[in-house]
């Protein structure tokens, strides 16, 4: 289980997170909602280790993680697919899924997992050799997932996974989502679509300059009149 | 035709050791963003290791080669440890100011340390030239050019064929993602600069036993690995082999048939028309490895 309880986390001298508790349960999807700078991707850059907090606690599974480099969190099982994509745009796709398991050493596991990837997203298959960069932005998305699948993690991140993308393929990608959940994972998930966010999650927390103002259920939180006025396009959306 | 060939020879001994230097330096600023300007003071040290192995300590010269590009990638390691890793939130110029400090101490410490007057290093190979046809050739530039071309390959399959090297790439690329794969960007940065660094410190050992050993021999080298990487395109692999050995081209070409005492001019001519006509480099950006 991952806890987060009174994190405060500062770029330079402007404060990020005032203050953020959250959880996430064993076999739990939760989503992080909230506007602009609200610090939800702030949030799961300190929990991969990419920032350090000022103040607060992180632990997983019991064990204090907040300080730990990126390399020792992924370690313990906890996977970060970066806002963005971010893919490896030089290597190929084949270099970019190796790349999310360099920390593993067990060559058949790896090789099957990398079988799964391929079965699961046919697409990166025709296109192992090919450079990253050269993938359409939905490919490139499945290929950021899966890459961070490939490190075998307890806990993914996802931030933004839908942004940016057609319709059809934020259908697809929710899709993942659900599948990575049911396969057991913990997952974390930003996504500025709330209303995706909100049906797809067991529990989620709207968060505002860095606080979170709100928890509960993904219905419960949908249903709180303040969220569909901000977020989910407001009486148009009630009606 | 026959003096075209022979400096087709000589041109391509000297391009394979531009193209040591330039894929090293291009390699450090693309990992790290640093313009190194200690890059032609390690050419230096390279040289200068040998000349002490070799002459001084009496140790066997290949062994002394391998061993002065191995201090090569110490000094570069500890350059980086100590300089840059403490600088690195800092701006480019503060980095830059400190990189062109280091250049200046080093290179007096090697006027310190070894005077003033040029060194020459011993070499197992014979004085007297290969000749084939109408071509000439020392065997110890034999020597030089194969090792350098083994020393261009060995690196390539390390960054290619390697998890160490794919690490090294995607490090180049975007190092935040990297970090979240696993990969301690710190380790790469300091490896990325002893790599770097034994590059150059192999091109100068390699080229010691050539030329003479002096001082001063940093200065041009250093420009000249800056021209290299911008015939390529800064951070750009391939792009500073080739841009190396158009350099040795040139300056062999140019020295030839034009004037001796322009040679090291015409390489720099070259760059301005590079910079003037196709300011990418050589190498279209989209081919880069990095």
């Amino acid at each position: 289980m991952l806890r987060l309880e009174e994190v405060e986390v500062a770029y330079g001298r402007v404060a990020a997170l005032r203050g953020i508790s959250l959880e996430v349960r064993e076999g739990e999807l939760v989503s992080l909602i909230g506007a602009n700078g609200a610090g939800k991707s702030t949030t799961l850059k300190t929990v991969s280790g990419l920032l350090k907090p000022a103040a607060g606690r992180v632990t997983w599974d019991g064990q204090p993680i907040a300080g730990l480099s990126p390399r020792e969190i992924l370690r313990r099982g906890i996977a970060h697919c970066p806002e963005g994509r971010r893919v490896f745009p030089h290597l190929s796709v084949r270099e970019n899924l190796m790349m999310g398991a360099l920390l593993r050493r067990d060559a058949a596991g790896i090789a099957q997992d990398l079988d799964a990837m391929y079965a699961r997203f046919p697409r990166l298959q025709e296109r192992a050799g090919q450079a990253a960069g050269t993938l359409s932005g939905g490919e490139q998305q499945m290929l950021a997932i899966a890459r961070a699948l490939m490190s075998r993690p307890r806990l993914v991140m996802f931030d933004e996974p839908s942004l940016g993308l057609a319709p059809a393929l934020v259908q697809q990608v929710f899709e993942i989502v659900q599948e990575v959940r049911r396969q057991g994972l913990m997952v974390l998930m930003v996504e500025q679509n709330a209303l995706a966010a909100l049906g797809l999650c067991d529990r989620a927390y709207l968060l505002e300059t860095g606080r979170v103002v709100r928890a509960g259920s993904g219905p419960a939180l949908m249903a709180s009149a303040d969220v569909r006025e901000a977020y989910l396009g407001g009486r148009a959306f009630a009606a | 035709m026959d003096q075209a060939l022979q400096h087709l020879v000589n041109g391509t001994v000297l391009g394979g050791t531009y193209a040591l230097l330039g894929i090293g330096l291009t390699l450090i600023f693309g990992v790290m963003r640093v313009v190194n300007f200690t890059h032609g003071e390690l050419y230096a040290f390279g040289a200068y290791m040998v000349y002490a192995l070799v002459s001084l300590l009496g140790i066997n010269f290949y062994l002394s080669l391998l061993l002065a590009a191995l201090l090569g990638a110490a000094l570069g390691a500890a350059i980086e440890l100590l300089l840059l890793r403490p600088l690195r939130r800092a701006d480019i110029d503060s980095v830059m100011l400190v990189m062109i400090g280091a250049a200046l101490v080093l290179q007096n410490a090697e006027m310190w340390g070894w005077g003033g007057v040029a060194k020459l290093v011993p070499s197992p190979f014979a004085g007297t030239p290969l000749v084939v046809g109408p071509i000439s050739v020392m065997p110890l530039r034999i020597f030089v050019l194969l090792v350098a071309c083994a020393l261009l390959l060995g690196f390539w399959l390390l960054l290619d064929r390697t998890r160490a090297g794919t690490a090294m790439r995607a490090t180049f690329q975007d190092a935040e993602a990297a970090a979240l794969m696993g990969v301690r960007v710190g380790w790469v940065n300091t490896a990325t600069f002893a790599i770097g660094s034994g590059l150059a410190a192999a091109a100068g050992a390699l080229l010691g036993p050539v030329f003479m050993v002096s001082p001063t021999m940093g200065d041009l080298v250093g420009l000249k690995a800056f021209a290299i990487v911008i015939l390529g395109g800064l951070g750009n692999l391939p792009g500073a082999a080739i841009g190396g050995f158009a350099l040795g081209y040139i300056e062999e070409f140019g020295g030839g048939y034009v004037s001796t005492e322009y040679r090291d001019a015409f390489g720099f001519l070259l760059i301005i028309l590079v910079l003037a006509i196709r300011p990418q480099g050589l190498v279209a950006p989209r081919e880069r490895v990095g």
